[in-house]
């Protein structure tokens, strides 16, 4: 909300305070200074000069040669205006100021051989009018040297404040100008008139009739008659202009320099367009269609309050005016509307309408009924000031159900409970009573105090105490330096997934973010995905039910920018239905967290030492192996091999651990690559973390050294391409005895020369017994068993050694 | 015979060195590695050996096989690979052989290194799921339904009572209701804003919430654990300043400030995070008496301080996962 100083000024005394001190203690109250325009800034060396000279310029027609006296030296300056002439006292800018209308930087010149030290500005050039025809004459009265934002008055400063939602009071220069009475100690003077008023009365001139109590508590109408609609004066002009209104005409220009001024926000009806001279404040009922002020037509909800005169609606209650009656050049006689709205009943209503005014901002945070009847007559005043006419005696006031006045108990002890601090008692109640708090009732520890209607937002004792702490400051409560660590339990639950980041950036993965939000068409594909009722586009309307996606796109990406060679992985919540009905409890759906690792382009980059080697299955197999390893020491896991094992994979493996399936991945197909225009191959695994942090983990135990040597027996085979590596393995193991610890498959071949269909495996057998130094005959003796049952079982030829 | 076995080592090394191809290492292999080789037919002679001595010839006969088997092994592995340089030459400006590490990503080491500092102060971790409920994430937290102050957070709406987080602060009435005080933890997690996506904001990001209940907990002790936070975090001499705010959660409410001032710029204010006392509704609405217990709450947000911190100037890069750009951290 833009706040103007000059007309905090009206209210407060602040002209000896600098502009950082005001700006700091709104800042650190809550009222948070986001902006400062300083006007006169804009007007940096330019000043009010006299013209002692102007004559004709040697070489051109059109210009002037003129000399002009800032107060202290003389200046030549070219000039083309026609108007210019000696004696005059004019708007000079001096070299190095900027003229504000182009915003260019003036230097010295030379315009036809003449020199140019400075410019005499028109009132364009300065950019308070249009007038580009002749240089601005300003008042003869005027001294030459005064910087012309003091000359001129247009040294104010503008504040940008961030009001909070709890702040309705503060939205209005008087609001501000009250926190500032008790930031500085001085007192808030509000403005003071007198209503010159006629014999006719409000009262019999119209009348309110107020159906809907609940939404409209009060609702007060004061009448002006035979009123001048016209442009307002240039002061109302000027204060509407300088927080960013723009002035329409006199009697709109006051309502809204009330709202700004006390934030009470008024609407003005032709009264002579008003039905039977007469307000009815209900809902919209069969209402369907409204045209507000704005000329837009607006859809109405059934229980939208609305104004209406004896026949139809003629404003949407607290959110705008209606075009039927508003008020316009020829308007004679007028109904001022100043009314206190139920704050949820206007948002509903603004929300819906998505039209959200000066007045629905106000009214939807809470505005101060007791402030309605000062209000119209404020607004009366300043019409008859500003439209001429009469104002009509008193008010019609409908309020049913006077709102109570709320008192608040405030106990000293809670103070220092809650702050860890002694704000001094005095300093306590200066500040409430600062604020408009009337303390009725002052006891050895504690107050009790009556909360102003303004303060919508102050109910309770915590409310209280914040007022105090922040008027008294935040950086006076001391920071504690030690703080006591309570020894209850600690615990950390990401420290698992902690674990699983380290182990794979330490293999080499680099770990991505994307984005949990998908389009229909992507993320119907991988799952039963959750609609978002209000999404930003349809490019983001389903929560990712699978990290597929994103990581896919995020290859896709890395691909298009020649990023090959990718070691991926991704941990993030995953969201699917689970009944296809409405989500209704957390039951509905399901919230998984899971980790998808890719590798796709190559593994190894082509270098002196070396050539390049593209990832394939096996890469995966042995990062997922390593991976597993480390994660869940000592548990022993089963694979399962699958081919075309889910709509996006090739062939796939599967981690089981107690029938329960940890992990699974394998290598992409071509169908879901070129969806996602992925031109090499890619391989992924995913796991279900929710679940692996579940997995009881055994205590890892130490395992004692080897104290004898090992030995080792290769054995090649040459046997049918049917035959995988894993069943040989098993088929040894079957016959061995124990000594026998590890096979190793160590080569593995395929040519013409073994025959058709055929492939050779050549296996590294390790023995050693934890007791004893092995003897080569005991190895000798399990090693020919083994030899014999792959001849056997599997009609293998044993390869010469 | 250990004098036998030293000699067929110098044997094999001699013989060694006279390798020069493939066909040539086989020969080598084929005398000494083989079933019937030198080496093998020394492990016949062990069990001649007296009982005494064995474990001293035992231990120099593995001595010898690991020896020629190891210089082997390098050998026919330089020989298969063609070896194009000569173990003789040198060139140690050549590049070494590189392993890669990975890297986790660059808002969850700026998360790590919150998390570490709170732990040190006596902090749990906790979390919670990021599709939430109207209740947990406004209601319970003392947002009144039809208030504006329900416009400050924009919301992604699943259905009318669920919805994607809006920031962490649910995951305190998960714990409050969970766990009785003493209560002391942060909270880390993802959060959603129905923005639109820009240079300045994208529509998830990352916050840390925190939150202490006991029964002398103070605004002054909140000050203090957030400036010992704000010391580790930004440095031992950062100027911060605390400044009333907002939140329906909390009050007295305050945000706060540390001045930002990169080299060759203007310094300024930054607001790097909300806190507060919690409010006494909110203690309510979990069950804790709030004339007994009293907490402070804090949260932060990743994404601006992890930007700050490394001059990224559009928030959309954290999220694009280039690798020239993971690579970097």
């Amino acid at each position: 909300m833009k706040i103007s100083l000059n007309w905090l000024n009206d209210y407060i005394d602040l002209k000896d305070i600098s502009l950082n001190e005001i700006i700091d203690k709104l800042t650190y109250a809550g009222l948070e200074v986001e902006g400062v325009d300083e006007q006169a800034k804009r007007f940096e060396n330019i000043v009010v000069g006299l013209v002692k000279e102007s004559k004709k310029h040697p070489n051109a027609d059109k210009l002037s040669l003129c000399k002009v006296n800032d107060g202290k030296e003389e200046y030549s300056v070219v000039c083309g205006a026609p108007n210019v002439a000696a004696g005059q006292k004019v708007v000079f800018a001096k070299v190095g100021s900027i003229i504000p209308s182009i915003g260019m930087k003036l230097e010295k010149a030379k315009i036809r051989g003449e020199a140019s030290v400075g410019m005499i500005c028109s009132g364009f050039e300065l950019g308070i009018n249009d007038d580009k025809d002749g240089v601005l004459v300003l008042d003869s009265s005027m001294i030459e040297g005064k910087p012309i934002a003091d000359a001129l008055e247009m040294n104010d400063v503008v504040f940008d404040i961030a009001i909070t939602p709890n702040r309705a009071d503060a939205l209005s220069h008087i609001g501000i100008a009250r926190d500032l009475s008790a930031l500085f100690n001085r007192p808030l003077k509000y403005p003071q008139f007198t209503l010159n008023e006629s014999a006719r009365k409000s009262e019999e001139l119209a009348s309110v009739e107020i159906v809907d109590v609940e939404s409209c508590p009060r609702y007060v109408g004061k009448v002006v008659l035979d009123v001048q609609v016209k442009d307002s004066p240039d002061w109302l002009k000027k204060k509407l202009k300088r927080i960013g209104l723009r002035p329409i005409n006199n009697v709109v220009d006051v309502t809204n320099f009330v709202l700004y001024e006390v934030g009470q926000p008024l609407h003005a009806f032709d009264l002579d367009n008003l039905n039977g001279k007469k307000i009815v404040v209900k809902s919209a009922g069969s209402n369907k269609k409204f045209v507000t002020l704005d000329s837009k037509e607006r859809n109405l909800f059934t229980d939208d309050l609305m104004i209406c005169d004896g026949q139809k609606p003629v404003a949407i209650a607290g959110v705008m005016g209606g075009e039927n009656s508003e008020v316009v050049a020829t308007t004679k006689n007028i109904l001022i509307e100043s009314a206190f709205f139920n704050p949820s009943s206007i948002r509903k209503t603004a929300k819906h309408l998505g039209l959200s005014s000066d007045a629905s901002y106000r009214f939807e945070r809470g505005t101060d009924p007791n402030i309605t009847k000062w209000s119209a007559q404020r607004a009366a005043y300043l019409i008859q000031l500003t439209a001429g006419g009469e104002i009509a005696q008193g008010e019609i006031d409908v309020y049913p159900k006077p709102i109570a006045q709320k008192s608040c108990k405030l106990r000293l002890a809670r103070i220092s409970k809650i702050l860890g601090y002694d704000i001094p008692i005095n300093d306590v109640k200066k500040i409430l009573i600062q604020l408009g708090f009337v303390i009725i009732e002052k006891l050895e520890s504690e107050l009790i105090v009556t909360v102003p209607s303004y303060r919508p937002d102050i109910e309770r004792e915590i409310d209280l105490i914040e007022e105090v702490a922040r008027i008294y400051g935040y950086n006076k409560i001391p920071e504690v330096n030690k703080v006591s660590v309570t020894l209850e339990e600690k615990v950390d639950q990401s420290n698992f997934v902690d674990r699983v980041r380290s182990l794979l950036t330490s293999l080499g993965f680099y770990e991505i973010i994307t984005n949990s939000l998908l389009s229909e068409e992507v993320a119907r594909k991988f799952g039963n995905p959750i609609t978002v009722l209000n999404p930003q586009s349809s490019e983001m309307s389903h929560l990712r039910p699978s990290l597929l996606p994103g990581m896919l796109t995020t290859i896709s990406n890395n691909l298009k920018v020649n990023e090959k060679d990718l070691q991926l992985f991704e941990i993030g919540n995953v969201f699917n239905k689970i009944s296809d009905g409405k989500i209704e409890s957390f039951n509905d759906f399901s919230e998984l967290e899971q980790l998808l690792i890719a590798i796709s382009g190559n593994s190894v980059r082509s270098e002196w030492y070396g050539k390049d080697r593209p990832f394939d299955i096996y890469d995966m197999k042995g990062l997922i192996g390593s991976f597993v390893e480390k994660l869940l020491p000592d548990i022993t896991l089963q694979t399962n091999f699958e081919k075309n094992s889910t709509r996006f994979l090739d062939y796939s493996f599967n981690l089981v651990y107690q029938e329960q399936v940890l992990g699974n991945g394998g290598k992409l197909n071509e169908e879901t690559c070129s969806l996602f225009d992925l031109n090499q191959d890619v391989y992924l695994y995913q796991f279900d973390l929710s679940v692996l942090k579940k997995i009881e983990m055994p205590k890892k135990s130490f395992n004692e050294l080897l104290k004898f040597p090992k030995i080792y027996r290769d054995l090649a085979l040459v046997l049918d391409n049917s035959i995988n590596s894993n069943h040989v393995v098993e088929v040894i193991k079957e016959v061995s005895s124990n000594l026998l610890h590890n096979i190793k498959l160590f080569d593995i071949f395929q040519s013409e020369s073994l025959g058709k269909d055929k492939k050779s495996l050549a296996f590294q057998l390790e023995y050693f017994d934890q007791n004893r130094t092995l003897t080569e005959e005991v190895v000798e003796k399990d090693f020919k068993k083994a030899i014999k049952v792959v001849i056997a079982k599997l009609k293998a030829q044993v390869r010469g050694g | 015979m250990l004098k036998k076995i030293n000699e067929t080592r110098k044997n094999f090394d001699n013989d060694l060195s006279k390798v020069s191809d493939l066909a040539a290492l086989e020969e080598l292999r084929i005398k000494y590695l083989s079933r019937r080789g030198l080496v093998s037919q020394f492990f016949d002679l062990l069990k001649d050996v007296s009982k005494e001595d064995k474990p001293k010839f035992g231990q120099a006969l593995n001595q010898l096989k690991i020896h020629t088997q190891t210089k082997f092994d390098k050998l026919k592995e330089k020989l298969e690979q063609g070896a194009k340089i000569s173990e003789t030459y040198i060139d140690l400006t050549l590049p070494g052989r590189t392993r890669p590490l990975g890297s986790k990503h660059i808002l969850i080491q700026t998360l790590d290194e919150i998390k570490n500092i709170f732990k040190g102060l006596g902090f749990s971790v906790y979390e919670g799921p990021e599709l939430e409920s109207d209740y947990n994430n406004f209601e319970a937290l003392n947002f009144v339904p039809d208030h504006p102050a329900r416009d400050m957070q924009d919301t992604f709406f699943i259905t009318e009572k669920f919805l994607l987080r809006t920031h962490t602060s649910p995951v305190q009435i998960r714990l409050m209701k969970d766990k009785k005080p003493p209560l002391r933890a942060i909270m880390p997690g993802k959060v959603y804003r129905n923005e639109a996506i820009s240079a300045k904001s994208y529509c998830l990001f990352h916050q840390v919430e925190g939150l202490y209940v006991d029964t002398d907990v103070t605004f002054a002790e909140l000050k203090g654990t957030l400036v010992a936070f704000a010391k580790q975090f930004y440095g031992q001499n950062v100027l911060y300043r605390f400044r009333t705010s907002f939140f329906p959660f909390t009050e007295p409410s305050a945000e706060m400030d540390v001045w930002w001032e990169p080299k060759g710029k203007e310094g300024r204010w930054l607001e790097v995070l909300g806190c507060g006392m919690v409010d006494p509704n909110v203690l309510i609405n979990v069950g804790i008496d709030p004339e007994k217990y009293t907490g402070y709450a804090f949260g932060m947000g990743i994404e601006r301080t992890t930007m700050l911190k490394y001059g990224i100037d559009d928030i959309r890069i954290l999220f694009d996962n280039d690798k020239r750009f993971l690579m970097q951290f």
